[in-house]
């Protein structure tokens, strides 16, 4: 039954491709209901996976599968309204390239088989970039080229990763199947030569998919010029499956007994992309970009709590499931602001507060959220990565996280301020907003608030399972 | 079978024709997906490995290189490969490439590998540096293409001389042959849609996203 949440979207999708638009935006909405429905069977382990060589239900992998299903079921709802107002030429291709996205995605998070897992990441690459060139600008094409080379080469590099691992087990003579959870059991005796070499190549590889620096150059421009909805997925639930792969190799590497070593290449490459994104993101003239920087920012702040392990990891936990309902909010409302102004540019929008009051309201809670002002949820998970970071002494990491910290929140809020406040001289607006396309990035919010208030003890349990096994802990 | 392997790799390096190098490539698939079938086996020859062989040729040898003739064809514009980095300069790095891949193997302490995967190793190893200089060092986006082929060739090779175990799960196997596939067909599409834009795939035009 587990293989259902990818196997339902897959159908779905290729149906979609050859129905007329208007049904296809019916089982858009239908297969996303399906899809949480089975995420909920699964999430409290109602059933269980059909075969088990392939697929299994971990904790990690369910807490990014739940925040897929909850993220998609409110972004397909906003699709149907955002599909009414834009001219859309290829619109079935479009819908059915989100179920096949959606497909990929939930194999990520059930995958076990460490190949399996790098497939289900290829295709995630494979499936999302029709979404990106929907537009067909010159621009566009030149981020999706970007993203299907630059992706593809780097998860080329992972596979290879994924061959070292595998080979690190012949080469201590020891014969298992090549899944992450029977490797978990041996993993003591893995060459670690070898599992170091492969941790190296599948961090590159996955970390490109995720937006760590160097390799996230392509991300910018993927998610400021593919559509709205594509983006927010993009960005709320594509990095966390590809954070999912590094999470799985740190795990077999701290059960090896390697856990400092993947460490501090994870707490390297968090404070690098936290650096970049800070540099860039002070000049920023496009507003989408500056939320695509903000997303490698926060990846970041995801690979630096993982590495320092401990309370820390909690902390990283926390801000996946925070950043994404954030994050996918804000990108919905600047989708709303694209219909309203017909442009990216900040300087040529304004008065948001005034002209669209709803989305302007929302845009700037959200932006309060994600950086990390109380009440909502990423105040708590920075908090407890510092804590954490604090406790493990790692004390000059952490001034360099607080550092970027501080200046990209200096950096956004210029920006935000001008777009929400700044005075504009003419009023038109091309579509004014409407309750349908407000409403989802609210509930996404909302959620998040809801989250900090009360943590269900499901979701607490959950994140527990998924960091006790390298040692992360609420008690620090 | 390896040394074709070397030539095949040298002669796209050199080749200054895009259809020279579709053809190069459609040879390198074949000998490629070849390869498992010249390697000692614990079972020998079995049913299920032959059936894999023909599943690969016509995958690597027919599908793909047929996908990029017809891009080729379509792209009328003009078939010189236009390199960054000139022809002799990329097949001088391909053989220092090759005397880099035996260091790096001899460096490795593999005693347990059986003879013939060493030098698969090698060939392995230089078969996906020159996949990479392909990439970086062409203008036009069907040699990147290629050289994201001849990349995966190369580490599909490192996989056989290494990870014996990937290669006797099918369903694995042919998971990652479809994911290929697609990543093909994508690029194809995206491919087009760029000549019909840009009048032309060379990506230096492509440079309007930047901070």
């Amino acid at each position: 039954m587990l293989q259902f949440v990818f196997l339902i979207p897959l159908i779905a999708g290729i149906a979609v491709f050859f129905l007329p638009a208007k049904k296809g935006r019916l089982i858009l909405v239908a297969t996303a209901i399906i899809h949480a429905t089975f995420t909920g069977l699964e999430w409290f382990k109602i059933t269980g996976p059909l075969q088990t060589k392939y697929f299994a239900n971990t904790p990690e992998g369910m807490l990014v599968l739940a925040i897929l299903s909850f993220l998609f079921l409110f972004i397909s709802l906003y699709t149907v309204a955002y599909m009414n107002e834009v001219e859309m030429s290829k619109e079935p291709i479009f819908n059915g390239c989100m179920l096949l996205f959606l497909a990929a995605m939930s194999m990520v998070a059930i995958a076990d088989h460490i190949i399996m897992l790098w497939v289900a990441v290829e295709a995630t690459t494979l499936m999302s970039a029709p979404l990106i060139f929907v537009h067909r600008s010159k621009e566009a094409l030149e981020a999706t080229w970007k993203y299907v080379l630059i992706c593809s080469v780097g998860i080329a590099l992972a596979l290879l990763g994924c061959f070292f691992v595998i080979f690190s087990m012949t080469m201590s003579d020891v014969h298992v199947p090549i899944s992450f959870s029977a490797l978990a059991t041996v993993a003591s005796q893995l060459n670690p030569i070898w599992l170091k070499a492969g941790f190296i190549f599948v961090v590159i590889g996955y970390g490109t998919k995720m937006g760590l620096a160097p390799m996230h150059t392509w991300l910018p421009d993927a998610h400021s010029e593919a559509p709205s909805p594509a983006s927010a997925l993009l960005s709320g639930a594509l990095l966390n499956c590809a954070f999912l792969g590094v999470y799985r190799c740190h795990q077999l590497m701290y059960a090896a007994g390697l856990g400092d070593y993947s460490s501090n290449v994870l707490i390297a490459f968090g404070l690098a992309s936290m650096l970049v994104s800070a540099v860039f993101i002070l000049n920023q003239n496009d507003y989408k970009r500056m939320l695509a920087y903000s997303s490698i920012e926060n990846m970041g702040i995801i690979a630096f709590g993982t590495g320092i392990g401990g309370l820390a990891l909690f902390g990283a936990m926390l801000h996946m499931i925070h950043h994404s309902l954030v994050k996918s909010s804000l990108f919905l409302s600047a989708g709303n602001i694209l219909l309203g102004y017909g442009t990216k540019i900040i300087n040529k929008t304004g008065g948001m507060l005034r002209l669209f009051p709803k989305t302007g309201a929302t845009f700037f809670a959200g932006f309060a959220g994600i950086s990390g002002f109380p009440p909502f949820g990423l105040f708590i998970s920075e908090l407890l990565i510092i804590l954490g970071a604090i406790k493990a002494g790692r004390y000059v990491a952490i001034s360099i996280f607080i550092f970027s910290l501080i200046l990209i929140f200096a950096g956004a809020s210029r920006l935000v301020m001008q777009m929400i406040f700044a005075e504009r001289d003419k009023d038109e607006i091309l579509v004014p907003e409407k309750w349908v396309r407000a409403l989802p990035p609210i509930i996404l919010l909302l959620t998040s608030l809801a989250l900090v208030i009360w943590l269900p003890d499901t979701i607490y349990q959950t994140i527990q399972n998924a960091i006790s096994s390298i040692g992360g802990t609420v008690n620090g | 079978m390896l040394a074709l392997i070397l030539l095949s790799v040298l002669l796209s390096l050199r080749s200054n024709r895009l259809m020279a190098l579709v053809k190069l490539m459609a040879f390198q698939g074949v000998v490629v997906s070849a390869v498992p079938l010249f390697l000692e086996t614990e079972h020998g020859l079995t049913f299920n490995l032959f059936v894999f062989f023909i599943l690969l040729v016509l995958v690597k040898g027919v599908f793909i290189p047929g996908l990029m003739y017809i891009a080729v064809k379509k792209v009328v514009a003009s078939r010189e490969i236009e390199p960054i980095i000139g022809y002799h300069a990329s097949l001088f790095a391909g053989l220092i490439m090759i005397v880099f891949s035996v260091y790096v193997t001899n460096n490795l302490h593999l005693a347990m590998l059986p003879a013939g995967h060493k030098l698969l190793l090698v060939t392995a190893i230089t078969t996906m540096g020159a996949g990479l200089v392909l990439l970086m060092a062409r203008r036009k986006a069907i040699t990147q293409v290629i050289g994201y082929l001849m990349m995966e060739n190369g580490i599909y090779l490192i996989g056989t001389a290494l990870a014996k175990e990937v290669h006797t799960q099918y369903v694995v196997e042919f998971a990652v042959l479809l994911d290929l596939i697609v990543a093909v067909l994508v690029m194809g599409i995206v491919l087009n849609d760029i000549n019909h834009t840009f009048d032309d795939v060379d990506t230096a035009l492509m440079g309007q996203l930047k901070d």
